[in-house]
């Protein structure tokens, strides 16, 4: 389940990060924003992230354009992480063998490429041999194959039931286009041929490009709009003006305050929705370096966080705190309810968390600070990229609350790179990480405390950061793996939000929201609350379902 | 023409000198550019795919003298990399894409601060402690040293918003098809108006400054008492005598600034979501793009260079003692 990332991190520089608290200011004033211009059915979204656009539709490609994926190509089936359910694509049913060693799906077979073709099995093979190639991965996919046109097979080397829903996502591209391409890697695909329900590039430019209609879309009753236009932004402020001024229909960046900088100007139309789904953020302890190794100390750290501190002062009180199983809220449906609210060591307990340590044998000194066993102050640092200014923040917040207890925590905020560095070699003591989030939590407890997925100190690490394993959860990750049955996944999956309350392997701190706005003037259809038929992110999998249901206003 | 030879041969040796500090700069920074890359898209990534990018951009192991080497080769045959924030395009194409919009706001923004500031520095010590030379020294150094981004949010906001006389982003209007007709030159007129008006207000203070004081010391030379005293007409003294003369350090200065027009302006791109490279010189550092970073950088450095040694050649032609020595 892809997602966007709080807007904040990474590619801004700070003093953008003024620039928006001016664009804030400036355009709280009393006058009223010119909403919404004269519809020609064109749905504008802006981007944030870039100042301009360089043609390149190549969906293997890490860095390929916006909509590649969404509007161009389509996946075989799309999870909304929503209800967590799957929506059939361009693969009518499937079925998972039951010992998840397999999965077969059925296509569709009304499914035509942009150029008339007509889609087949042979191109979704040829789509995974090439994604094979040139992303990597699927390193469980021993054999795909074309059982009849409308059949695919894809055969496991081991048993890994998640799979269906990797498999699931990767989009699909015409086996007549791609065998005649030499390198596949490099080619910039200028005029796509996709299935997706928006193909045609038009008006490509440096600041904005235009796509629209796929003549031959196979649910063309779901083409309301009349076409999609990007706009290159650089930089978040010079993005939420031209959405506060109504110059744009659709914006999923993180927006200051949004109730009084854009609801407020026009609250008939105007709305915005950040539903708590995203990954869960947690403060990772480095399990390999004493004390942290200690469950003891891991849970009475976590009993000092004032979660609710972290979420009003770091992230705008768009969150809340997270509990003790670490689940996101996009996994409510796999939350085991007797474990939520049994919860102990994920609530606010200075006092619990004092005797602990005091317990465990970390006695405080003269200064107040309390001592090692080996003799050395306790204290150590909390790692956070220097462009994430909201986990900054949380860093802080956490930092004072640690002097509550003894401990003294700095915070320790350099380049992203540094800091992932750390991260994944073993090196730093502690820090905020984000953590897996796909569409079961089977990957989000793999990244937690399997032991498969520990990699000692010094050779890097993808996930599992804090390199923290455990032998029960390891097993019960592989018999999560083995089966395709979702009664005994559901059971398999209580027992590691139990694994994961009893040893607390990292310190989760609140699921983080998916940004989405937008406004009504043009275009109505949005997901909501009450419809959450997709989240309003612009770029995960779930965009092609909001494109595919927007009406424009009459 | 010893002197230009001179003159020449120092422009090789420190282009040469700039583009290996071009080569090493980037490598000095910590990290490498594919967990930079999963730092940012953080879950969108799976993990087991970064082995295989890593084999996609080319990271080789190869060693840091032989890669130079490449690096150089590479220059010369005008071959400078594919970007890895924008894989698979390259960046020359990147480049390409963006310059265009650099160099109008650049040099439209430039020539106009640089023509007016000479004109009042010239008036205002021709003229001194008259109205404009009590008056516009001060003011401009006033507007000029206010944080530009709160300036251009300033101008954004009672042109843009308020009074709605300018579009709020972008270099045209976004759709419309670039042709060379009245209207599109209209519109991309009309874009570029706010952008560069606001680096014209910030950067015209210092050239206004830099020739009235050069202008006050040139007028208390012999040869314009001389001048007055033959009576020729006050303007004529005051451009061809007084301002020729004057004029030298403001040339460098140009010079110098010319070149650096291509290095972009990243705040107004920020605010105005102008296109240009100035953004994308910020991204690439972040990203750490080693190839369109040192394309940037390239490019940047030929540009000051040839602007400088343009400047060299004009002050031949300007200052007759740089001919005799």
């Amino acid at each position: 389940m892809p997602k966007n990332k709080r807007s904040t991190s990474l590619s801004i520089l700070a003093a953008s990060a003024v620039l928006g608290a001016m664009a804030l200011t400036g355009c709280g004033g009393g006058h009223t924003a010119n909403v919404g211009k004269t519809s020609d059915g064109i749905l504008r979204i802006p981007r944030e992230d870039t100042a301009t656009f360089t043609s390149n539709f190549n969906p293997f490609s890490p860095t390929a354009l916006p909509m590649t994926d969404q509007a161009v190509f389509e996946p075989l089936l799309i999870v909304n992480p929503m209800t967590g359910k799957a929506v059939p694509w361009l693969g009518k049913s499937w079925t998972v063998d039951p010992d998840g060693k397999g999965v077969t799906f059925t296509l569709r077979s009304d499914v035509k490429w942009s150029d008339g073709q007509p889609m087949t099995a042979t191109d979704v093979v040829s789509t995974f041999t090439l994604a094979k190639k040139i992303q990597g991965g699927y390193s469980y996919l021993s054999k795909v194959s074309a059982v009849n046109p409308t059949t695919v097979r894809f055969d496991f080397s081991k048993a890994y039931s998640p799979g269906l829903y990797e498999i699931g996502a990767q989009v699909i591209v015409p086996e007549h286009v791609w065998s005649k391409v030499s390198d596949p890697a490099k080619f910039t695909n200028a005029n796509p041929v996709g299935t997706g329900p928006y193909t045609k590039v038009s008006h490509f430019q440096t600041q904005s490009y235009e796509l629209d209609k796929n003549p031959n879309y196979w649910q063309p009753q779901k083409q309301q709009i009349s076409g999609i236009e990007m706009l290159a932004f650089a930089g978040n402020s010079g993005a939420n003006l031209a959405f506060e001024n109504g110059d744009v229909d659709w914006s999923d960046q993180f927006i200051p305050s949004i109730q009084k900088s854009y609801v407020a100007k026009d609250p008939a139309h105007r709305k915005f929705w950040y539903p708590t789904t995203g990954g869960t953020i947690q403060w990772q302890l480095n399990t390999t370096k004493a004390p942290f190794n200690d469950v003891n100390v891991r849970k009475a750290l976590s009993m000092a966080v004032d979660r609710n501190q972290v979420a009003t002062l770091g992230e705008s009180g768009y969150t809340h705190p997270a509990d003790c199983t670490g689940l996101t809220d996009g996994y409510a449906s796999w939350k085991d309810a007797s474990i939520v609210n049994s919860c102990d060591w994920t609530k606010l307990n200075v006092a619990e968390a004092n005797k602990m340590l005091d317990a465990a044998g970390y006695p405080r000194g003269a200064n107040g600070i309390r001592t090692l066993k080996s003799g050395k102050p306790f204290a150590f640092s909390i790692s956070v990229g220097s462009a994430s200014s909201d986990w900054i923040s949380v860093a802080q917040v956490i930092a004072k609350n640690m002097q509550a207890i003894g401990v003294q925590l700095t915070v320790s905020s350099p380049d992203w790179s540094q800091v992932v560095d750390g991260y994944s070699k073993g090196t730093f003591d502690t820090g905020i990480v984000w953590t897996n989030d796909a569409t079961t939590p089977y990957e989000f407890y793999r990244g937690e405390m399997s032991q498969d997925s520990v990699v000692p100190v010094g050779t890097p690490a993808n996930e599992d950061y804090h390199r923290f394993g455990d032998a029960q959860a390891t097993t019960l990750l592989n018999q999560m793996a083995a089966t395709s049955d979702p009664a005994a996944q559901k059971t398999i999956v209580n027992e590691l939000q139990a694994r994961f309350n009893a040893t607390a392997p990292a310190i989760s701190l609140f699921p983080s929201p998916v940004w989405g706005a937008y406004s009504e003037q043009n275009f109505t259809g949005w997901p909501t609350a009450a419809d959450p038929y997709a989240t309003l992110s612009a770029r995960s999998s779930t965009t092609t379902l909001v494109l595919t249901s927007l009406k424009p206003v009459k | 023409m010893r002197f230009l030879l001179r003159r020449l041969g120092f422009y090789l040796i420190a282009f040469w000198a700039c583009i290996t500090l071009n080569f090493f700069l980037p490598r000095l920074m910590p990290g490498d550019p594919v967990s930079r890359m999963f730092a940012q898209v953080q879950t969108q990534m799976r993990p087991d795919q970064i082995a295989a990018l890593r084999q996609l951009f080319g990271l080789t192991d190869k060693p840091v003298w032989q890669q130079y080497f490449d690096y150089i080769g590479n220059i010369f045959q005008g071959n400078m990399g594919i970007s890895l924030s924008r894989f698979p395009t390259p960046v020359s194409s990147v480049i390409s894409s963006e310059i265009g919009w650099t160099l109008l706001l650049g040099a439209t923004s430039l020539i106009i601060a640089v023509v007016l500031g000479n004109l009042l520095g010239i008036i205002a010590a021709w003229r001194r402690g008259r109205f404009l030379d009590s008056v516009f020294p001060p003011l401009l150094v006033f507007v000029g040293s206010f944080p530009y981004f709160w300036l251009a949010m300033a101008a954004l906001y009672l042109f843009g918003i308020v009074l709605g006389w300018f579009p709020l982003n972008h270099a045209f209007t976004d759709g419309v098809e670039p042709s060379f007709s009245f209207s599109y030159v209209a519109d991309v007129a009309n874009h570029l108006v706010l952008p560069a008006l606001t680096i014209v207000l910030v950067s015209i203070g210092g050239w206004m400054l830099g020739m009235r004081n050069t202008m006050i010391a040139t007028t208390a030379e012999d040869y314009i008492t001389m001048a007055r005293a033959k009576g020729l007409r006050s303007g004529r003294i005051m451009f061809h005598y007084a301002a020729r003369n004057a004029m030298l350090p403001s040339i460098t200065s140009f010079g110098m600034s010319l070149g650096f027009v291509v290095g972009g302006a990243l705040l107004t791109e920020t605010v105005f979501a102008y296109p240009g490279i100035g953004y994308q010189l910020l991204n690439s550092v972040q990203a750490l793009d080693y190839p369109l970073t040192q394309g940037i950088f390239l490019t940047i450095t030929t540009a000051v260079l040839a602007a400088n040694f343009l400047v060299d050649i004009i002050y031949v032609r300007l200052d007759p003692r740089v001919r005799v020595s």
